[in-house]
């Protein structure tokens, strides 16, 4: 181990407003790997794409094998053998598994009609995935695997590169136990040929049984390293929150009011044998926890009206209402923040102004036509009352950072009467900065009367900011808990359906 | 004005100089009157096209109309003797009966707009022909209808009436499109149909209602331009004039991805075209030339407005600037 | 997928069995034209008129669902098909479409009317030959301007056979006298176009003094125009074909005269030969394989008469 495959030193990014990484410097040598925690926003996402030639770094060198690579590309990186294996899937469900894997380099044959050499490459595939121990062959459709099959033939994809370094960003997050064990199994095979490995995952244990070395990033800075023997659980933790859970959680003013919103027995179309039922009070922020998959999106759909909920009564402040379309839900001071926020949330290359008063344009008209006075006055309101960083609200929403985009979504509902808000992971893809801002909002929010029903799959998120909490698990709720007893334990506990007692 | 807008009238002034420079009868009233008679035809039915466009919708059938439309039309009036005013109502509402049609079929039951009036393209036209047994629809020779023919085919001070239309109906729809919250709703929903749905726009009656405007004005196209030929061949009659529309809707600075445009475009991109077609007659250009000359043009245009669009450039400074979406920068998650 | 199989079986057994029905009784012989128009509208009557003196055959006129070459030669491949005895085609494309043709007549008598493929097996061509209408049209035009000026045609598709010929035959008149044929616009048969020819014309060239319209809807445009910027009686029109506006602008005087061949003439003359060869007396048919129907010239003077003998026939 002379030299390291890769030496990174000095690396440093920074946004507008935000320092993504900051002076990050460590080494990967061959056969090694290499676990890389931190919480969302700590800078492991701008590191994956400098690494993968996607974003430049401003400052820093990257070396590979020894080599500088001062501005290093997309081809570069995949040339030098890098290869990733992404949390989101891009695969093409149309094609098989085979074709997946070799897409963009397929063998060719029939020389100058360079026809696809299919024989070649479901041969090439069949070894790898036999390798894997996978239970689905190269000639599968992969519309028919499930996500977790899916994940594999992304590793499969990485595999077939012939790859010096493979850098996987949280792999196991749709895996099944016995799928994460095999995986586990494949990266120590990997080791063992010399290839080196970037594990990046939220789940600490699997972090624990498979690398040599874990780093430890926060606020885009490297904030420590664990070598053999002191990886374990509470240290890593210690180093990546770097502060106790407590701290995020911002009490209410007043206990809470009188209900706001009572579900009877609603059920959703994802799982139409399951129903929920429960209440939220005015002031308080009820977190609803659960795993990916456990119908809390479909039941916020249901909620707002987006899609069409299969029974069961839903009660606004104590009156019944059937709410079959968003502008029903939204005429009712109901109102969902959504996940997805620029496929659902925003118009990205409107301005921001327009994007604030589209829900309710009835407010800046006068005589059926639009006065674009009182509309930029109110989008300057919000920009204030929510720090919203931009130039201008004639900006396009898209030239926004995330957290910012979201609170332009926020400020779509703040400037009509909310009664209800639903948020749906309020804070993926924002900055720690920006974070703490739109919790101080929902707070603020909350203490205005305002009922929050806070959809969460971030622990630290859903155990510093709500004030009870309900979990699902698979369309029902698993459970209810209240402050005293938030704890990850519990949660997880519930979320994958067991009991407290 | 978008500067889109603006480089367009550039071009239309600089096509007009030139012209006008090789023979300067196309300044001559009577050209220009009769110029302005045909922006006015298919100008009418090019700002429907270009409103379901912008929805992110494209619309075929509007050629297949005006020969169903215009055939029945004639009919009404030569054969059943009914009043031109009914048969002029009964026709703007039959328009506004097959948009409200392609509006269900897209919203309500998810077809795809192109298939469906690609289908009302060819259904049309063969009701048409079947109605009229392939024979050409017109009137007896003589036969007047002086009220009608005033209105739709008149001039006042050499000003042809369609273009009087033209004009009113490009303000009130330039004032729905741009001042109302109907316009608002339309850019939202051809910009991003669900975040649209996401802020509680019922986005399936802005899309139909994008189809029956564009279905009204089709009807309103179709009288007028049958009173222009006064006799319809079914089979020919308005072939390809879907193609002028939408090729003055993207002239004009519609996207086919839907959200963007403006009537004055579509008013802009509509002249141009009617100025090439001029051009090709009073330069004695070959006339078979015509469509390449129109697709050179059409081509040349999007081209170089993509590229000034690209440079930004010529942007900054006139007024109101369009929102260039960057590729949101990276975050880190 | 069994219940569609049993409908396709059904309708084919169904469709089968009409079509025996009729071939099986008596000999089929067919008119296939170029495209739907109200010309043929008059032939149908002429193939009518032979219907009645021809009890023993069955004899239709059939329409192409467009006027494209293949749609047309896929129409004759399956009235072939269909076991009709004898066509007579008005070939839209009959330059380039001589093999295919001879495929026709290969298996059954065919002849060709309005539009000649001499290259082809037909075995004759009953129609009017477009240069004689065309120096009909030119003797219309030397009539009408004796001091000589400037004429400017209008025609659908400048390149089609029937237009050039048409174009070769006014110009052959005209040639060597004061008069000049300066341009012939095209339209590609769209009647928007046709009107704004005319009026782009009209802005172009202040001193044109004579319009030809080459097509049936041509003249009437070139009427509309003259009439809506006040210049009818003023620039000399010559027309081709029967349109009603046509009919209606000569008997007003403001159109010299119209060209007009004798499709019923086509039919009927057609329809009867045909027969007649099927029974095998091929002395109809001249050494040059030409029938040629001569147009006739409509004016002022005839006008009435002829319209009267239009509508006898079309019924109109």
């Amino acid at each position: 181990m002379a030299e390291p495959f890769l030496d990174l030193s000095d690396i440093s990014k920074a946004y507008p407003g935000v320092q993504a990484l900051d002076g990050i410097s460590f080494s990967v040598a061959s056969g090694e790997v290499i676990g890389l925690v931190g919480e969302n926003g700590a800078g492991k996402s701008t590191l994956m794409k400098i690494l993968g030639g996607v974003v430049t770094p401003d400052k820093g060198v990257i070396r590979i094998a020894g080599a500088p690579c001062p501005a290093l590309t997309v081809n570069e990186a995949s040339r030098a053998g890098i290869a990733f294996v992404h949390q989101e899937l891009n695969l093409f469900e149309n094609l098989d598994v085979a074709a997946n894997v070799f897409i963009g380099r397929e063998p060719s044959t029939g020389g100058p009609f360079r026809l696809v050499d299919n024989r070649t490459m479901h041969a090439e595939t069949g070894k790898l995935l036999h390798l894997l121990g996978v239970d689905f062959s190269p000639a599968t459709p992969v519309a028919q695997l499930s996500l977790a099959q899916q994940q594999l033939v992304e590793i499969t994809k990485a595999l077939s590169l012939d790859a010096r370094l493979v850098i996987m960003d949280e792999p196991t997050s749709s895996l099944t136990v016995s799928e994460t064990n095999r995986l586990l199994k494949v990266i120590a095979d990997l080791k063992t040929r010399g290839v080196s490995v970037i594990f990046i995952s939220h789940r600490l244990h699997e972090v624990e049984r498979c690398a040599d070395r874990v780093i430890v990033l926060r606020d885009g800075r490297k904030v420590g390293e664990l070598g053999q023997g002191e990886i374990r659980h509470d240290a890593m933790i210690r180093l990546m929150i770097g502060r106790s859970l407590k701290s995020l959680y911002l009490a209410p003013a007043a206990p809470p009011r009188a209900e706001a919103m009572a579900l009877d027995q609603v059920r959703t179309s994802t799982f139409p044998e399951q129903n929920v039922s429960l209440s939220l009070r005015q002031g308080e922020i009820l977190g609803l926890a659960g795993l990916v998959g456990s119908g809390r999106t479909e039941l916020a759909r249901a909620l707002f009206g987006i899609d069409h909920k299969l029974g069961g009564d839903v009660k606004l402040a104590g009156r019944p209402v059937a709410i079959t379309s968003p502008r029903e839900a939204i005429d009712n001071g109901l109102f969902l923040v959504p996940e997805d926020r620029k496929r659902s949330g925003l118009l990205l290359d409107v301005s921001i102004s327009e994007n604030i008063s589209l829900p309710d344009l009835v407010s800046y008209t006068k005589s059926f036509l639009m006065q674009p006075a009182p509309e930029a006055e109110n989008a300057e309101r919000q920009r204030k009352r929510l720090n919203i960083k931009t130039r201008s609200v004639m900006a396009a929403a898209g030239t926004l950072s995330g957290g910012n985009q979201q609170k332009v979504v926020l400020a779509k509902w703040l400037s009509m009467r909310p009664k209800v808000i639903i948020f749906d992971e309020p804070t993926r893809g924002v900055d720690v900065g920006a974070k703490q801002e739109i919790y101080e909002l929902m707070r603020d929010l909350s203490d205005q009367g305002v009922a929050i029903l806070m959809i969460s799959s971030d622990m630290e998120e859903v155990i510093g900011v709500s004030d009870r909490m309900a979990v699902m698990h698979e369309g029902r709720i698993s459970g209810f808990l209240e402050r005293d007893r938030f704890s990850e334990d519990n949660v997880l506990k519930l979320a994958v359906g067991q009991s407290l007692q | 004005m978008l500067k889109k807008d603006l480089g367009l009238l550039i071009l239309i002034l600089v096509v007009g100089a030139v012209v006008a420079f090789i023979n300067p009868r196309f300044l001559s009233p009577i050209n220009l009157s009769n110029t302005m008679n045909l922006i006015g035809l298919y100008g009418l039915f090019s700002i429907g096209v270009g409103f379901v466009i912008i929805t992110g919708g494209i619309e075929l059938s509007v050629g297949s109309m005006f020969a169903l439309l215009g055939v029945i039309f004639i009919d009404l009036l030569s054969t059943y003797d009914v009043s031109w005013m009914l048969a002029f109502l009964l026709i703007v509402l039959a328009g506004l009966l097959l948009g409200s049609l392609h509006g269900f079929l897209v919203t309500r039951m998810n077809m795809q707009p192109f298939i469906v009036t690609l289908c009302g393209l060819l259904i049309y036209r063969g009701i048409a022909r079947f109605y009229t047994e392939d024979a050409t629809a017109g009137f007896a020779f003589g036969t007047s209808f002086p009220m009608l023919e005033w209105l739709v085919a008149g001039r006042t001070f050499g000003i042809p009436h369609s273009f009087i239309a033209f004009i009113i109906i490009a303000v009130i729809m330039g004032i729905v499109l741009h001042r109302s919250i109907f316009g608002r709703y339309l850019f939202a929903v051809g910009k991003n149909e669900e975040a649209a749905r996401y802020s509680g726009i019922r986005t399936g009656r802005v899309i139909a209602a994008a189809y029956i405007i564009c279905g009204g004005l089709a009807g309103l196209a179709a009288i007028f331009l049958a009173m222009y030929t006064r006799s319809i061949s079914p089979a020919s009659h308005g072939n390809f004039y879907e193609l002028y529309a939408i090729a003055a809707a993207v002239l004009g600075g519609c996207s086919l991805r839907g959200g963007e445009g403006s009537v004055l475009g579509i008013v802009l991109g509509t002249i141009l075209l009617q100025v090439l077609q001029n051009l090709v007659n009073l330069l004695g250009i070959p006339s078979s030339l015509n469509f390449a000359v129109i697709g050179t043009v059409i081509l040349i245009g999007v081209l170089a407005d993509q590229q000034i669009m690209r440079r930004g450039g010529f942007g900054q400074i006139f007024g109101r600037t369009k929102t260039v979406a960057q590729p949101a920068a990276e975050r880190q998650t | 997928m069994k219940r569609m199989l049993m409908a396709g079986a059904a309708f084919a057994i169904a469709l089968s069995m009409t079509m025996s029905a009729g071939a099986q009784d008596k000999k089929t012989l067919a008119f296939v034209v170029n495209g739907a128009s109200d010309f043929w509208k008059i032939a149908e009557a002429g193939v009518k008129k032979a219907q009645e003196e021809l009890p023993n055959y069955n004899l239709e006129l059939k329409y192409p669902e467009q006027a494209a070459a293949a749609i047309q030669q896929r129409l004759m491949d399956d009235l072939v098909a269909a076991g009709v005895s004898a066509i007579m085609v008005s070939a839209i494309d009959p330059k380039t479409s001589t093999e295919a043709l001879d495929r026709v007549g290969g298996q059954v008598p065919l002849f060709t009317t309005d539009s000649d493929a001499p290259q082809s097996k037909r075995l004759a061509y009953i129609g009017s030959s477009n240069v004689e209408l065309g120096k009909d049209a030119g003797k219309l035009v030397l009539k009408a301007l004796p001091e000589g000026g400037k004429c400017v045609g209008f025609v659908g598709l400048p390149g089609a056979d029937n237009a050039r010929e048409r174009i070769e035959g006014v110009k052959d008149v005209i040639k060597g006298s004061k008069v000049e044929l300066v341009d012939v616009r095209g339209d590609d048969i769209d009647q928007t176009r046709a009107k704004r020819n005319v009026e782009d014309t009209l802005s172009a060239m202040s001193d044109v003094n004579c319009m030809i319209g080459f097509y049936s809807y041509n003249t009437p445009r070139i009427y509309e125009v003259l009439k809506e910027s006040g210049k009818l009686g003023q620039i000399k029109v010559i027309g081709f074909d029967e349109d009603p506006i046509t009919l209606g602008g000569v008997r007003e005087g403001t159109i010299e005269g119209t060209v007009v061949q004798n499709p019923y003439e086509w039919g009927y003359q057609g329809m009867k030969l045909m027969a007649k060869v099927l029974e095998g007396d091929k002395s109809g048919i001249p050494a040059d394989g030409l029938i040629i129907v001569p147009g006739q010239v409509i004016e002022k003077g005839n006008v009435d008469a002829f319209e009267a003998e239009l509508k006898a026939r079309v019924g109109k």
